[in-house]
């Protein structure tokens, strides 16, 4: 495997211009929405099978360091989990790991069954009624195949979005942390940047002003399927007690029958 | 944040009858093996009620599918720990070994009955699967009150259990064959599902706690509680106890039960998605 490639978004330099939204739906061509009043600038309200990057507009009261009301901007996107829900959860193989660490959807094998849909943490992947396929950030696979960042990432005009080796961009992180830290954001930390942390580490990691219920982001999110075994023993059982009933209710008692 | 798969109506559907054709199956093939001569009239029913049945789910399946030309594609493919890639390989298999018992249902030799009694010994393996299955699907995804039940599969394996039965139950009834002992086997058998089923429902909602508020409050709390706890397991378990007697409260009490294992999975899996 090559070196891993990760996409670092530090959300304290979003200026909230959605430059990387609209460079993603160019790159990608994925088309017009209809509009979606969110009350806020924020557009669309949730990802969709058309948005892979979303800016988030966050009025958050109290979250300034003076305690003043927080406009928080947060440019997402697909986190390209080290332990992946949809991956695990795809029966056709379709959803891969690229050799970068990525995930990705194959659109020729994807059969529209929609667990993925149902096991990312997030709400990131999308079902697309067109393709009858599952749709989400490829990383701009195509391009990181060919010497270049994602789309999002080459248009971002603060640096907001910055794209490397996870390992370089994970170590330039915690020094912006500590800045951060200094001039006052006591709230500033990393989502995801933690290799040993939840998930196994994010590839597309985030710094935060807040915490991250602030953002709506799961605080600990959990691989959907690491309960299979549990809920199965649990089944086993039921299986057990509603055999034996049958089993009851059908022997024969020593009447010689059969 | 989270989003939902718009898993809909023919889902709803696929849990229930295949909840139905592996209880069934199951049933036949204890009934086939431990019971007397005069049982083999459940154990045919069983098995000729799973065939067709499965058959709808595989269709079900299949036309759920945003691409159903690919549904292959689940074939072609295996994952041991996930629910939907075994689900898919344990339909087909199971498929197979309904087609097979209903066919030797026909027989009247005994080495062949005994064949058929061998293979049902495998084959309720995969009933049970099927029926329990969807429920661990379910439950191992990142929704919100699927993720957080640990007793989904064991309670969608007893609602197999208990609707199988019914299914078997109401099919004997409906052509004349509701009479005698293998009649009140089943009854039997099906009143044991219930109040296991029972148990279980009752240890879901207990470990659940607040989570199981999508279907215990809200809009489908009146069919969660009218419509499964009370008309689809109280009052059958009830007339399945005190009306034996009367053939037609047994009738009653297995469209009950049938009833209520359709709104089970109704309200389980339209709940977080409406």
């Amino acid at each position: 495997m090559a070196r891993t490639l990760a996409m670092f978004t530090d959300t304290s330099l979003c200026i909230g211009c959605r430059a990387c939204q609209v460079a993603c739906k160019q790159w990608n061509e994925l088309g017009l929405e209809e509009p979606e009043w969110t009350g806020t600038y924020q557009n669309h309200a949730h990802f969709t099978d058309k948005t892979f990057r979303l800016v988030r507009f966050i009025e958050a009261p109290g979250a300034k360091p003076n305690g003043d009301l927080a406009w928080l901007l947060m440019s997402d996107v697909c986190k390209h989990c080290a332990q992946a829900g949809c991956l695990d959860a795809c029966p056709t193989g379709a959803i891969y790991r690229t050799e970068y660490g990525t995930v990705n959807i194959n659109q020729d094998v994807c059969n529209g069954c929609r667990y993925c849909v149902a096991s990312c943490p997030f709400g990131v992947v999308s079902f697309n009624e067109q393709t009858g396929t599952a749709k989400k950030c490829t990383f701009c696979n195509d391009r990181i195949h060919n010497g270049l960042g994602p789309a999002c990432a080459k248009a971002c005009p603060t640096d907001s979005i910055q794209f490397g080796f996870r390992d370089e961009l994970v170590a330039k992180a915690n020094q912006r942390v500590e800045a951060l830290k200094a001039m006052g954001f006591k709230d500033a930390q990393l989502y995801g940047a933690d290799s040993n942390g939840f998930l196994g580490g994010l590839n597309a990691f985030f710094l935060l002003l807040a915490k991250p219920a602030t953002y709506n982001l799961p605080e600990n999110p959990q691989r959907p399927q690491r309960n299979v075994v549990v809920d199965s023993l649990f089944s086993i059982g039921s299986a057990i007690l509603v055999g034996v009933g049958a089993l009851l209710a059908f022997r024969e008692r020593g009447k010689g029958g059969a | 944040m989270l989003k939902m798969p718009g898993w809909e109506m023919s889902i709803v559907w696929y849990f229930f009858l295949g909840g139905i054709a592996g209880g069934a199956y199951f049933t036949a093939a204890i009934a086939d093996n431990v019971g007397s001569r005069r049982d083999q009239a459940v154990a045919r029913v069983g098995y000729l009620l799973s065939l067709p049945l499965v058959a709808v789910c595989g269709v079900l399946l299949i036309a759920d599918l945003g691409v159903p030309k690919r549904f292959m594609n689940m074939i072609l493919h295996f994952k041991f720990w996930d629910p939907m890639s075994i689900g898919a390989w344990a339909v087909g298999i199971f498929g197979a070994f309904t087609f097979v018992s209903s066919v030797l249902s026909f027989t009247s030799s005994e080495s062949m009955a005994q064949l058929r009694r061998r293979i049902s010994l495998v084959g309720m393996l995969f009933g049970f699967f099927l029926a329990g299955y969807t429920g661990i699907l379910l439950s191992n995804s990142a929704m919100p009150f699927w993720g957080d039940s640990r007793l989904m599969g064991a309670l969608f394996l007893a609602s197999g259990g208990s609707t199988g039965m019914a299914a078997v139950a109401l099919i004997m009834f409906l052509t004349g064959r509701s009479v005698g002992e293998a009649w009140h086997k089943i009854e039997v058998a099906d009143r044991y599902s219930m109040l296991v089923e029972m148990l279980v429902l009752a240890l879901f909602l207990g470990l659940l706690g607040a989570a199981a508020q999508p279907i215990t409050t809200g809009h489908f709390a009146r069919l969660f509680w009218g419509g499964l706890v009370g008309a689809g397991l109280i009052v059958p378990l009830l007339l399945n106890l005190f009306g034996s007697r009367v053939r037609a409260l047994g009738l009653v009490s297995a469209v009950l039960v049938l009833v209520g294992g359709f709104i089970l999975r109704y309200v389980v899996v339209m709940s977080i998605q409406g």
